[in-house]
């Protein structure tokens, strides 16, 4: 039996240098069995022998690039391990440190087909998350994001009517962010209107009534949406994570009513009844069916609110655009309605037959959920008012401006949008923090009673 | 002295020192799992943990409300019957209920003949049954036609014709010869002013024929709304609901519905954008009256002979048209 060269307590027997006290502890100048004078091992004659022969009986392990240069890869790192003819002979040497990262170093190298796995794991994941999620919620084949379109208005009545402060200017820049935020993360399109009242027209006409011109001009730059979402600048996306898609459009049959008389704050007759008119029209849900509904409204505790809408891209949306504003009607009717749009389509909705089977309105809280001081000081209105627990989609601070803080309110909701949405590491974090913050007071609390 | 080896290992090794005995008891078949499928078992926690990232990230579901309960809505039942499966065409009048009882007889079999001939249907009204709110009641011709598209769902085409008005070549059928969109395209009046002489909205010049839905003629000062045909379907009530909107009921316009549809056509471009002007003497001749200079006043041949206000005022329709019922009384022996 040959000896092997194996690592004994006096490090690696060099050949020449053996000498019969070699064999650490041996006494005797006994050879052992087989080691001939030139230290001829077993190993070495197998090598050579294979050499002569001439076929590869031994094949070098070292082919690849690590396989060539692993060594000196792993000689210049700190926990090298390799080099075994240092002054410390195979003893583990260095602080314990260096002990510790050197075991690190060996089990990562023995589990590295693992680790590859969870490296190319972690890099598909950021890929994922950065670029491929937004492709695929974009696509209209998977995700289909690219359908929506946000239109949100900035600017409101800015321009030449009013100046901005630096309140109103952080209130448009928040709004925006967070709607950008949200349409980046699920592959909407977002567009951004400027709603400062523009003299367009020769005439008085028509002043801040763009709604209607901003959304046939984001149809037109969007050819392929389907959906158009409307929102004014006093909103704020509290759940970005929801989608449009599955928060609303997966079930529309259970967040709209079609039949106004579940809600009507106005008291509009319906459905109509005249014989005249189509048994469609005089049907209090339209036709009933999914793809016959081309808008979708809220209703607060006074009516329609357009602060949040959708309309879909259709021949009917079409009509409704064209016929929404009417000098007639403007010259009749614009010192009675106030709120423009708003007013006008109620009147429409009340008056013109065929919008009714086209219209769903949606549980206002779905869409546009009122903090307290909107329809109610109190704000606990659980079909109107913010409630955290349940975790409502967005918030519309509606009349703010009028005698409220939109600046306080929209950074109030900003903070708490946060604060629920935190990540689980920065939970983690929120909770140790609590926990120390919480023994300081009390022990503050003792050090106070004792005093 | 120098030993050019180290000492000996001591013949007595320190005892091992006792562990830290954990307070849990893993049981050892567990423990022996733990050690022989540590990579696995570390594997599979990282992978479930991405997984249900992963997950968590793109879906999410949506919130329960305390709010009341809406939506649980049902596709209604409510026959759909194809548009083209019924007659061709029906022909509406509006009556008047005043009006001499004969006359109105003679004006009903007139179009009821045109209807038998060709397989169309007829419908009249009278003019005080739909809610006007007011209004004069030549505003009735609008929930008028509405009407007729209820009562026939399965009609192709609604043609409003004036009580005043007679059919004077029952041979001619209206939508061969004039609705077919080949015989819309070859006869529409194109880039042509809607309210004469000099309106700046001009009718649109690349209609094509099959996406008419509003056939109408002008006379000398403007839309005549006394001869018209519609298209049953969406576009149809959306234009009719929106002509009779109350607001323009109201509204002073000079001469009623014909005004507001002036009104309406020239403000919105999705009722201009179906609309086709012919001209007069195909649809809307007119016997006496402001007949459009060019081809307006009625020759024979001409499909309808109208005599626009002869019910207004002291004049006698039935009188005006004598010569007229003549004609028609002769070809028909």
């Amino acid at each position: 039996m040959s000896r092997s060269p194996s690592p004994q307590p006096g490090g690696w027997s060099s050949p020449g240098l053996n000498t019969p006290y070699d064999n650490g502890g041996q006494t005797s100048p006994f050879i052992p069995n087989g080691s001939s004078p030139h230290n001829v091992t077993w190993a070495s004659a197998q090598a050579r022998s294979a050499e002569v022969k001439g076929y590869p009986g031994f094949t070098p392990r070292s082919q690849g690039f690590f396989g060539k240069h692993f060594r000196r890869i792993s000689t210049s790192l700190p926990f090298n391990h390799g080099e075994k003819e240092k002054l410390g002979r195979g003893r583990s040497q260095g602080s314990k440190i260096m002990q510790i990262l050197s075991r690190i170093g060996r089990n990562m190298w023995r589990l590295r087909k693992w680790l590859g796995l969870i490296v190319i794991g972690i890099i598909g994941f950021v890929i994922w998350n950065v670029a491929l999620r937004r492709m695929y919620n974009r696509a209209s084949w998977l995700g289909g994001g690219s359908k929506y379109v946000v239109i949100l208005a900035a600017n409101q009545g800015g321009g030449v009517m009013e100046w901005k402060g630096p309140r109103e200017w952080a209130i448009e820049r928040d709004s925006v962010k967070n709607k950008r935020k949200y349409t980046k993360h699920w592959g909407y399109e977002l567009e951004i209107v400027d709603m400062s009242t523009k003299k367009r027209y020769a005439h008085e006409w028509r002043e801040s009534w763009e709604k209607v011109d901003t959304i046939r001009n984001a149809m037109r730059k969007y050819p392929h949406a389907e959906w158009f979402w409307w929102l004014d600048t006093n909103t704020f996306i509290m759940e970005p994570t929801y989608s449009l898609q599955k928060h609303i459009f997966k079930r529309l049959q259970d967040v709209t009513y079609r039949d106004i008389n579940i809600y009507n704050p106005l008291n509009i007759t319906h459905p109509l009844t005249d014989e005249y008119l189509d048994p469609e029209t005089r049907s209090a849900v339209g036709d009933g069916k999914v793809d016959s509904v081309n808008m979708l409204i809220p209703q607060d505790c006074g009516g329609f609110n357009l602060g949040s809408f959708m309309v879909r891209r259709s021949v009917w949306t079409d009509r409704l655009l064209d016929i929404w504003w009417d000098p007639v009607g403007y010259e009749q009717k614009h010192m009675e309605w106030e709120h423009k749009e708003q007013d006008a389509f109620e009147y429409m909705y009340q008056n013109q037959p065929w919008i009714r089977p086209h219209v769903a309105f949606i549980q206002q809280r779905q869409i546009m959920s009122f903090p307290p001081g909107a329809c109610g000081e109190k704000g606990d209105d659980p079909n109107i008012h913010y409630q955290e627990r349940e975790r409502d989609f967005l918030v519309n601070m509606a009349g703010c401006e009028w005698g409220r803080d939109c600046w306080a309110e929209m950074y109030n909701y900003r903070q708490l949008s946060n604060r629920l949405n935190r990540s689980y590491w920065e939970k983690f974090k929120d909770a140790i923090s609590d926990f120390f913050k919480k023994k300081t007071k009390k022990s503050e609390k003792k050090k106070e009673k004792k005093n | 002295m120098h030993f050019a080896m180290p000492p000996r290992k001591t013949s007595r090794p320190p005892p091992y020192a006792g562990r830290n005995q954990s307070k849990m008891a893993i049981p050892p078949a567990l423990k022996n799992l733990v050690r022989t499928r540590a990579r696995l078992i570390l594997g599979g926690i990282v992978g479930l943990f991405t997984l249900l990232w992963l997950l968590g990230g793109t879906g999410s579901s949506g919130s329960s409300m305390s709010a009341s309960k809406v939506g649980g809505w049902k596709a209604a039942d409510i026959p759909k019957v194809a548009v083209g499966s019924g007659p061709p065409v029906v022909i509406v009048t509006v009556m008047n209920p005043k009006a001499d009882p004969g006359w109105t007889a003679k004006i009903k079999s007139n179009r009821e003949d045109y209807a038998k001939r060709h397989g169309y249907q007829t419908f009249f009204p009278q003019n005080d049954q739909y809610p006007l709110r007011n209004a004069p009641p030549s505003w009735s011709r609008v929930p008028a036609i509405r009407h007729a598209m209820t009562l026939h769902p399965g009609s192709t085409f609604f043609w409003y014709l004036d009580s005043t008005a007679l059919i004077m070549t029952p041979a001619v059928p209206i939508h061969t010869h004039l609705l077919s969109p080949a015989k819309l395209e070859s006869f529409m009046i194109t880039n042509a002013p809607v309210v004469p002489p000099d309106s700046v909205i001009k009718t649109f010049s690349n209609l094509k024929g099959d996406r008419i839905d509003f056939v109408v003629t002008q006379d000398k000062d403007g839309l005549a709304p006394s001869s018209f045909v519609i298209r049953n379907g969406e576009w149809a009530k959306f234009f009719l609901d929106s002509w009779f909107d109350p607001i323009y009921r109201s509204y002073n316009f000079q001469k009623a519905e014909s005004h507001a549809l002036e009104h309406i056509v020239q403000w919105h471009g999705t009722i201009l954008a179906k609309l086709a002007m012919v001209p007069q003497n195909l649809l809307n001749a007119y016997a006496s009256g402001p007949a459009s200079e060019k081809d307006g006043a009625f020759k024979e041949g001409d499909l309808v002979a109208n005599f626009p206000g002869c019910d207004k005022d002291e004049r006698n329709c039935a009188k005006e048209q004598e010569a007229y019922w003549a004609i028609l009384e002769q070809a028909k022996n």
